[in-house]
C-alpha cells in the first residue's frame, strides 16, 4: 500500500515538478518559440490519449471506460484543431527540452499504470488524471499562452484551457466516487 | 299581474342576450402566441445562457461553438437527448416542460429550461 501510493503520488506530481524547475527559475526558463509550443501542446494530448488507451484496456469500471473515452476523443480533436493550425500557419513542431521530458515522463507513466493489477488500475488512472490536468494547465497557463507570439496560436491555447478545467473536474467527480 | 310578469320575462330575454352581446363586441380577442425560437450557445464547457426562461411550445436550438463534441440531455431520466454534435453543428426541439438537462459526455455541464 505504501508502495502504490509511493508511486502514485510520483507519477502525481512528476510533470508539475519538471514544471516547476524549468520555470521558476530565470536561468532556466525555457524561451518557447511558437514551433516549439505546437510540439509542446501536441506531445501533452498524446499523453494523455495514451493513458486513456491503457485505461479503456484495463479497466471494468463503467465511469473510468467513459471518461477515458472523452479524454482520447477531446484530446485528439485538440490535437486535429492545432495540426489544421500549424499546417494553416506554415509551421513544424519541433521537439524542445520541454516537450522530450514530456514523453520520457508520460512514458514512464504508462509503464506504471500497466503495471497496475486490475484490482489497483482504476485509483492509479484517475489520481494521475487529476495530477496530469492540473500540471498541464498551470503550463498552458503560466508557460505556452504568454510566449506563444501568434495571436491564432495563442487563441487556441486559449480555448483549449475550460476543456482542460472540465476535464480536471470531471476526473475529481470519478476519483471521489470510485473511491466510496 | 300576470301580463307585468309576462312583460318582465319577455324584457329579460331580450335584454340578456344584448348585454352579453355588448361585452363580447368591447373585449379585445387575446392574440394567440407565436412561439418562439431560442439559441444557447455551446462554448467554453458551458451552455451559454445556463439558465433559459421559454413558453411550452418555443424552440430552443443549441449551437456547439467549441473545439470538441458535446450533446443535450435530459436529467435524470433521459427522456430527450440530442446526437453527438460534433463542432459547428446544432440540434433543436420544442419544449414542452420544465427540466434540467446536462452534457452526458462531460458531465459537469449543466443547464435548465424553464416553462412559465
Amino acid at each position: 500500500m505504501k508502495m502504490l501510493k509511493t508511486f502514485t503520488a510520483w507519477a502525481s506530481v512528476t510533470l508539475a515538478i519538471f514544471v516547476l524547475q524549468t520555470m521558476t527559475s530565470n536561468a532556466q526558463t525555457p524561451k518557447l518559440a511558437d514551433d516549439e509550443i505546437a510540439s509542446v501542446a501536441v506531445v501533452a494530448n498524446k499523453g494523455d490519449i495514451g493513458f486513456a488507451q491503457i485505461a479503456q484496456k484495463k479497466s471494468k469500471n463503467a465511469e473510468i471506460l467513459k471518461f477515458a473515452h472523452t479524454m482520447a476523443s477531446d484530446h485528439q480533436a485538440v490535437i486535429d484543431q492545432a495540426v489544421a493550425l500549424v499546417t494553416k500557419l506554415k509551421v513544424t513542431p519541433k521537439d524542445n527540452a520541454v516537450s522530450k521530458k514530456m514523453v520520457a515522463d508520460n512514458a514512464k507513466t504508462q509503464k506504471m499504470l500497466n503495471s497496475k493489477s486490475a484490482k489497483d488500475f482504476d485509483k492509479a488512472y484517475i489520481d494521475n488524471e487529476v495530477a496530469y490536468h492540473k500540471a498541464v494547465i498551470n503550463a498552458v497557463e503560466t508557460i505556452l499562452i504568454p510566449q506563444a507570439q501568434n495571436a491564432e496560436l495563442k487563441g487556441l491555447l486559449q480555448q483549449v484551457v475550460p476543456t482542460l478545467k472540465a476535464h480536471l473536474q470531471h476526473a475529481e467527480m470519478v476519483q471521489t466516487e470510485i473511491s466510496k | 299581474m300576470m301580463s307585468i310578469r309576462t312583460f318582465g320575462g319577455n324584457a329579460l330575454v331580450l335584454v340578456f342576450p344584448l348585454i352579453i352581446l355588448a361585452g363580447c363586441s368591447t373585449t379585445p380577442t387575446p392574440e394567440k402566441y407565436k412561439p418562439k425560437t431560442f439559441t444557447i450557445e455551446i462554448y467554453q464547457m458551458k451552455f451559454q445562457p445556463a439558465l433559459l426562461t421559454v413558453h411550452k411550445g418555443d424552440t430552443v436550438e443549441w449551437v456547439n461553438k467549441d473545439i470538441v463534441s458535446h450533446d443535450v440531455t435530459q436529467v435524470p431520466n433521459n427522456l430527450w437527448s440530442s446526437s453527438n454534435l460534433l463542432p459547428g453543428k446544432s440540434w433543436k426541439m420544442a419544449v414542452e416542460e420544465t427540466d434540467d438537462y446536462y452534457c452526458s459526455i462531460h458531465v459537469v455541464m449543466v443547464g435548465k429550461l424553464i416553462v412559465e
